[in-house]
């Protein structure tokens, strides 16, 4: 047995299969490029194979991790050039890593992640022009509220985001407003930037609609994983 | 060629995923370049769509003609339908995002009756007009194929050309005439006219009804002389040397049969009279062993699906099947893939190699008794017998299964109360034998019962007998009797089984119901949610006015042996002397062999070869 992680970018219409159907997807590419994985024991046995962070349906990526065993040693290489024979457009292996045989997952190592996020900001729809938009206002207000949805519960919650925002740069450039941003994610905290998008909204006093945002994941950070 | 943008509805839309393509093995060809461009529509969301193995053969032997192009489309879900009208965006195939209006041909294949408020509406979406004689050049010729061109009628008037019988040789030919066609300036008349020296190929508009005072049909008058006097469905005689998709497509989002598909035989020896399969798709034409396995192999290989499934009309009529399925679960087994056998007939060896798949999880275990009686299953011609069901239900019992399926019918010809009591007594005695046998962990046992309604269908000997007027009482009195503990039971609503059995026998007036219906805003009509009973009665209405009799009129008649019926047109294989004979014999509950013991002289092999005719005999 032998443990990797892999890169991988997500764009153009793959940007609309969901993380579920990402498990599926890898798991056949794995057998495709006739690579086997390791099997968990039990009655059940699924393969050996996990995502470092959940990507939100519509979002691209530039950097998503898929950690994973291989019954038998491979070379990272030939793990890449395997696998990048059989990726459908608009999924692109980036690199590939053996990993120490045991240690933390991916999943217990990330801890934040970076996002590029545009949006349309039509200036008889939010009220004001983008370059108008008082940003720091927002960002300085003492609490960020939004509304979330807990798991199992029916009614939606009032959480306060400040703290999980680490960073944010921002520009506004006619009808558009481009940010790049830190943000938690992790089992400890996480932030999606869907809510970071809600509240925005809610500072201008309007609801943006999904159509008019973008969002690319740039970049993950992994703590303890040497790149 | 112009291309759609959808980006901005598909982040609106409940599944994006459903309309972007893009999936592993996709082909994709240059419009420019094709001779011809034909659009494939399964009027179907896409999760059933791509479950439909017979789409991905044709995808695959059409893309690999040169001068061919062939792209998907199916039935957008309402959400992104009212998107698309919204914003004005047309219907556009997955491939190219190309408008389908833009394509050379476009055909649709037809499963279901159910589907056809489906096709129409995928017609207006595409901005095409529903009816062919509306239709210029300038928008795509429209063909239609599948189980339902069988009685094309309903459909002939949005139709300009129906593909009847195996499309692997047609369409392709088909398509490459029209491509010459084009290229030679001819118009699209004279390419139908052309096009009729297919076989299998029916143009409707070369035909014309004349129909009785009464509304039966008296004659159908040919308009145009060299179209046939009857359409012969397309055969292919050796599946071998047939192309079989071994990179199907691998979709991205979970479909409703989201496996490996590997196709054993075509047609069934065994004759149940019920059964549209078993007569259109006769004479049993089988793949080797040796094609099967290779298959196999390789669309694991190409596809790296986890799971496997056999396609055919009965598993365990293959000539070859324990050396088959010995190979196989081998195969898999080495891969990590998980083999489903569906419709086994249960015998010893059926129980070994069931209980070697499902070693871990036992799913259920299928029994189709069809009736409740050994005479109406006499009647129906399905011969499995009480014992036959008892003994292997018995066997499972011991190995460990803990869930038995039962289907039966509802509504058979002849059938009585005492049928329907059989089927209570059937799940009654399952249950006891289960309480008898004493096996470890028995209480979990559990018995579900599926009713579904009868719905006689062209070109099988039950063709002219009516359908049930009613269901509801018969629904009822059945409900009653099985409140049996461990029993579950179901059964399907009446509406659209009756509307089925409309389509199924009905002639090109019934095309004026369908469109009404579609008017109203009836679509998806199988999707319960979706069923408007308002639409429909409204349709039925309409209908009534413009002829003066109700559509019952095809439904729940006896139709006499002279009687000309709609879909006489095609020439299915199968004699009508042979329906006959079968009808009168149910008749008298007299059942007829399996072919395989003997011929039966249904026809098929006046012309075409019948492999496996008195093979056991």
């Amino acid at each position: 047995m032998a443990r990797y992680y892999l890169v991988f970018s997500k764009a153009g219409y793959a940007v609309y299969t969901s993380h579920l159907d990402m498990q599926r997807f890898f798991k056949r590419a794995f057998a495709r490029a006739e690579i086997e994985l390791a099997f968990s024991n039990g009655f059940n046995p699924h393969p050996k194979m996990s995502f470092a962070q959940p990507l939100s349906l519509g979002y691209s990526s530039k950097s998503e991790y898929l950690e994973f065993q291989t019954k038998e040693e491979l070379s990272a290489d030939s793990i890449r050039e395997k696998l990048s024979a059989v990726m459908p457009e608009g999924i692109d292996i980036l690199r590939c890593e053996q990993l120490p045989d045991s240690g933390k997952s991916l999943a217990a190592m990330c801890v934040a992640a970076s996002y590029r996020i545009f949006i349309r900001w039509d200036e008889q729809e939010m009220g004001c022009k983008a370059s108008a938009f008082d940003m720091r206002g927002f960002l300085d207000q003492k609490e960020i509220l939004v509304l979330k949805r807990m798991k199992k519960k029916k009614e939606p919650k009032e959480i306060d985001i400040k703290g999980k925002i680490r960073e944010i740069e921002w520009a506004a450039q006619d009808d558009i407003i481009i940010m790049s941003t830190e943000l938690d994610a992790g089992s400890d905290s996480n932030l999606s930037p869907d809510l970071l998008i809600q509240a925005i909204g809610r500072y201008a006093g309007v609801t943006i609609p999904p159509e008019n945002v973008e969002i690319s994941r740039v970049d993950m950070k992994l703590e303890g994983l040497g790149k | 060629m112009n291309t759609i943008h959808i980006e901005s509805l598909l982040k609106k839309v409940e599944k994006p995923g459903r309309y972007i393509g893009g999936e592993f093995n996709e082909i994709r060809k240059d419009h420019a370049a094709a001779g011809t461009t034909f659009a494939f529509a399964f009027p179907d969301l896409y999760e059933i769509g791509m479950s439909y193995m017979g789409m991905q053969i044709l995808y695959n032997i059409i893309n690999h003609e040169e001068s061919l192009l062939c792209e998907r489309v199916f039935a957008p879900a309402v959400d992104m339908e009212q998107l698309m009208r919204a914003q004005g965006v047309p219907l556009f195939a997955l491939e190219s995002k190309t408008p389908v209006r833009e394509f050379d041909v476009l055909g649709f294949t037809l499963q279901y009756e159910m589907s056809f408020t489906n096709m129409l509406n995928m017609l207006d979406l595409a901005g095409i007009p529903l009816h062919a004689d509306e239709r210029g050049a300038d928008v795509p010729l429209i063909i239609a194929g599948g189980p339902c061109a069988y009685d094309p009628e309903p459909l002939a008037d949005f139709v300009d050309a129906f593909l009847v019988g195996d499309g692997e040789e047609t369409l392709p030919a088909f398509l490459k005439l029209y491509g010459d066609c084009k290229a030679a300036g001819k118009s699209r008349e004279a390419f139908l006219q052309e096009a009729v020296k297919i076989q299998g190929v029916y143009v409707p508009c070369f035909y014309e009804p004349v129909y009785h005072e009464d509304g039966t049909l008296k004659e159908v008058r040919k308009l145009y002389d060299g179209a046939p006097d009857r359409v012969r469905k397309a055969l292919v005689q050796e599946l071998d040397l047939a192309e079989y998709p071994v990179k199907p497509l691998v979709p991205m989002i979970e479909i409703v049969q989201d496996r490996a598909v590997v196709e054993l035989f075509r047609g069934c020896t065994r004759g149940c009279r019920f059964c549209q399969a078993g007569m259109i798709y006769r004479p049993v034409r089988e793949r080797s062993p040796e094609k099967i396995f290779g298959i196999a192999d390789q669309v694991t290989k190409n596809t790296g699906q986890d799971e496997m499934t056999l396609l055919s009309l009965s598993t365990s009529d293959y000539s070859h099947f324990e050396e088959m399925a010995t190979n196989l679960i081998d195969l898999c087994t080495e891969r990590h893939v998980g083999l489903s056998l569906p419709s086994l007939r249960l015998d010893s060896f059926s129980f070994k190699v069931l209980n070697e798949i499902q070693k871990y999880r036992k799913s259920g275990l299928t029994f189709a008794p069809e009736a409740g009686t050994q005479r109406l299953r006499n009647v129906i011609n399905k011969n499995i017998t009480e014992e036959n069901i008892f003994s292997s239900v018995r066997q499972a019992i011991e190995l460990g299964w803990k869930h038995i399926k039962f289907y039966f019918m509802m509504g058979l010809p002849g059938e009585t109360l005492e049928d329907l009591d059989g089927i209570a007594d059937i799940a009654e005695r399952v249950m006891q034998l289960n309480r008898e046998m004493h096996v470890a962990g028995s209480s979990r046992f559990n018995v579900t019962v599926s009713v579904s309604n009868f719905v006689p269908k062209a070109h099988t000997p039950f063709q002219w007998a009516p359908q049930d007027a009613d269901f509801t009482e018969k629904h009822d009195y059945l409900s009653a009797k099985m409140k049996i503990k461990g029993v579950s039971f179901h059964y399907h609503d009446d509406p659209v089984s009756r509307l089925e059995a409309v389509f199924a026998r009905g002639d090109r007036r019934t095309g004026y119901f369908l469109e009404q219906a579609w008017k109203n805003g009836c679509k998806f009509d199988s999707w319960s949610e979706n069923y408007s009973a308002e639409g429909w009665q409204k349709a039925e209405d309409a209908f009534r006015e413009k002829y003066g009799y109700g559509t019952d009129f095809y439904r729940t008649r006896e139709r006499s042996y002279d009687e000309v019926l709609p879909w006489d047109i095609i020439d299915c294989g199968v004699s009508k002397a042979f329906l006959m004979r079968e009808m009168e014999k149910a008749k008298q509950a007299v059942t007829t062999d399996d072919c395989r013991i003997r011929c039966n002289g249904c026809g098929v092999n006046t012309w075409a070869e019948c492999p496996l005719e008195g093979i056991h005999g």
